[in-house]
């Protein structure tokens, strides 16, 4: 698999404080890259200067081979960002949210095969203001892939969400990779990041202090000789809500 | 270029959109400045005539006192109030400039004496600070009394003096009023509505969000300009309509001229907004850098009252406020009937302005 996106020695320094300490990896076209971290691990950071709406302090990053720093307008066009927590301009209805941002790219589109794509068509008059939180993500999603982006980025996307929103989204997620587009996310979840991510970058105070498959890093801690000091259950309790509530979207 | 107008296209149409399903933003484009309108135009609605308003204390029971008492309350120049019978009570309301001068008819006014015909001496109380208009006053009673004598006592009258109207339109209070409060709404428009929609679209995400597309800030000015515009034609539209039915205003210039100068004052003052509203974080830092800059110039425009009663240094120096070629221009084409060649120092400022403010609102702006 080739590499769509490359970040060499990347550094954000903000009043003496180092966010981002000069870290490097690349992201293969076609998977689902996460980067894991607690609070304050420079997360955020990292995406929003590869998006392009940070400036970058010292190191590169290269989208499809365009310098990020250099062209930042070449990579908006291929690039999707869906943000932390999306908000739109109230009495906007959801159709002309996505005819909004498609005309922001120049482009002409019709809202309703892309709100058919996640699950909003029948709300294409409703104004954004009366959607849940999970159906706001979704709007957001399909507002950050009108162009047919090659890379799309989401932070912390299911912060907030109940564990069916949840699991819509992971489902969503999936259906995205499965049309070629590269995903790089950030998550608080690592049950979410086991399930979605091909690859996951594990960052703490600015480095990345880990990068791989989700599998193998399982298999290195446990060479590392670790134990579980509980004997594991077959089922979590997240399990017995979902079996109990069943799986289908309550918004 | 095509898709680039698209986009401005797009963005302006569903922003006027967002406008009219607003009750709240529709209330405080449309309706305030209507409100304002009621409450200047009720004030300002007069001939503009010079009156007094008096209280007249009469203590005499002759006819000629009663006859001057009866004149005096049908004519126009005073404004009897009835309910003051004593002194005591109009020096009170004099105090608190509810009156102007009280006029006191002593019991010997208009009594026949030795001479065989009607005399007596009225009084005009007033206090300091009215003491012009009491001096007015004065001479104008002095001239009425002149015509009672006159009755009475023959005499030749060798040097007089006659008004003569110009038979030129001059303009009302009112026509000021409109010009002003147009100004007004476009500052209102303008200035108060981006202040307050940039911060807060910050804050939500929205320009960071808008700034991962390729959206160039240029596009997105253009955008809201355009629907700025629309609204603030509208808005003025209503005012203008309203004025001509409930303030009889007399439109006598061109309404093409009238919505072309429109159109490039809400340009100019919406730039102000953009610039302030486009740099500013937050509310904190947009409220008091933009009352700062738009409440001295409301006042100095001559948007509540005229600049020829401010001092001459400070109608030279307020002259080069970008709200005063605003409020000039529209009262010259609006009440004045001038045309496009007669306002181009008007125009030709507003240019300038132009140039310099979206130079800095480019400069300045901020998408978080």
């Amino acid at each position: 698999m080739s590499v769509i996106v490359k970040v060499k020695d990347l550094t954000k320094t903000y009043d003496d404080k180092t966010v981002v300490n000069g870290i490097s990896f690349d992201v293969k076209k076609g998977e689902v890259f996460g980067i894991l971290g607690p609070n304050g691990a420079g997360k955020t950071t990292t995406l929003e200067m590869i998006e392009a709406i940070r400036p970058i302090d010292s190191g590169s990053a290269h989208i499809n081979g365009i310098d990020v720093a250099k062209q930042p307008q070449a990579v908006r066009y291929i690039i999707g960002v869906q943000p932390q927590s999306p908000a739109f301009q109230d009495k906007s209805k959801l159709k002309e949210i996505l005819t909004m941002f498609a005309a922001a790219y120049g482009e002409k589109i019709d809202p309703k095969d892309l709100l058919q794509s996640v699950d909003l068509l029948e709300k294409a008059d409703t104004y954004v203001e009366n959607l849940s939180g999970g159906q706001r993500q979704r709007l957001s999603i399909a507002a950050s892939l009108v162009h047919n982006p090659k890379v799309f980025f989401m932070d912390e996307p299911t912060t907030g969400l109940d564990p069916q929103a949840r699991r819509n989204l992971w489902d969503l997620v999936k259906s995205i990779q499965a049309k070629g587009i590269t995903v790089i996310l950030t998550t608080h979840y690592l049950e979410e990041a086991e399930v979605l991510c091909d690859r996951v970058a594990i960052m703490d105070e600015g480095n990345i202090i880990a990068l791989d498959t989700p599998k193998n890093l399982i298999k290195q801690l446990l060479a590392r000789g670790f134990k579980k000091k509980h004997h594991v259950e077959q089922a979590s309790l997240e399990d017995v809500f979902i079996d109990l509530t069943g799986k289908h979207l309550r918004d | 270029m095509q898709k680039s107008l698209y986009t401005v296209w797009t963005f302006a149409r569903l922003n006027a959109k967002r406008f009219f399903r607003d009750r709240l933003a529709i209330f405080f484009t449309v309706i305030f400045p209507l409100i304002f309108l009621f409450i200047f135009g009720a004030i300002n609605r007069g001939s503009g005539a010079v009156s007094f308003n008096v209280a007249i204390i009469n203590q005499s029971q002759t006819t000629v006192a009663q006859e001057f008492v009866a004149q005096a309350e049908a004519g126009k120049i005073l404004k009897v109030t009835n309910s003051v019978t004593t002194l005591d009570e109009a020096k009170e309301k004099m105090k608190r400039s509810e009156l102007d001068a009280a006029i006191v008819l002593p019991a010997d006014f208009g009594e026949i004496k030795n001479d065989q015909y009607p005399s007596g001496q009225l009084t005009v109380y007033y206090s300091p600070n009215n003491e012009q208009s009491a001096q007015a006053l004065t001479s104008i009673l002095q001239e009425q009394f002149n015509q009672m004598n006159a009755k009475y006592v023959s005499t030749d009258v060798p040097f007089t003096v006659t008004a003569q109207s110009t038979q030129q339109e001059s303009l009302s209070r009112f026509d000021y009023t409109f010009a002003g409060l147009v100004g007004f709404a476009i500052i209102g428009l303008g200035v108060f509505g981006p202040v307050n929609v940039f911060p807060e679209l910050k804050k939500q995400g929205i320009l960071r969000r808008l700034h991962t597309t390729p959206l160039r800030v240029w596009q997105y000015f253009v955008a809201n300009v355009m629907s700025q515009s629309v609204i603030g034609i509208l808005s003025i539209a209503i005012m203008f309509v309203t004025s001509v039915i409930v303030f009889d205003l007399h439109m006598k210039g061109s309404y093409i001229t009238f919505v072309l100068f429109t159109l490039l004052s809400i340009f100019v003052i919406y730039g102000i907004g953009l610039a302030i509203g486009g740099w500013a974080k937050n509310e904190r830092q947009a409220a008091p850098l933009s009352n700062l800059i738009t409440f001295p110039m409301i006042f100095l425009a001559g948007t509540f009252f005229p600049r020829f009663l401010m001092p001459e240094w400070l109608q030279k120096v307020s002259e080069y406020l970008p709200l005063t070629p605003v409020i000039d221009g529209i009262r010259l084409i609006v009440t004045e009937g001038k045309g496009f060649i007669d306002i181009l120092p008007q125009v030709g400022l507003l240019a300038i302005w132009a140039v310099v403010i979206y130079f800095i609102a480019f400069r300045v702006f901020r998408w978080e």
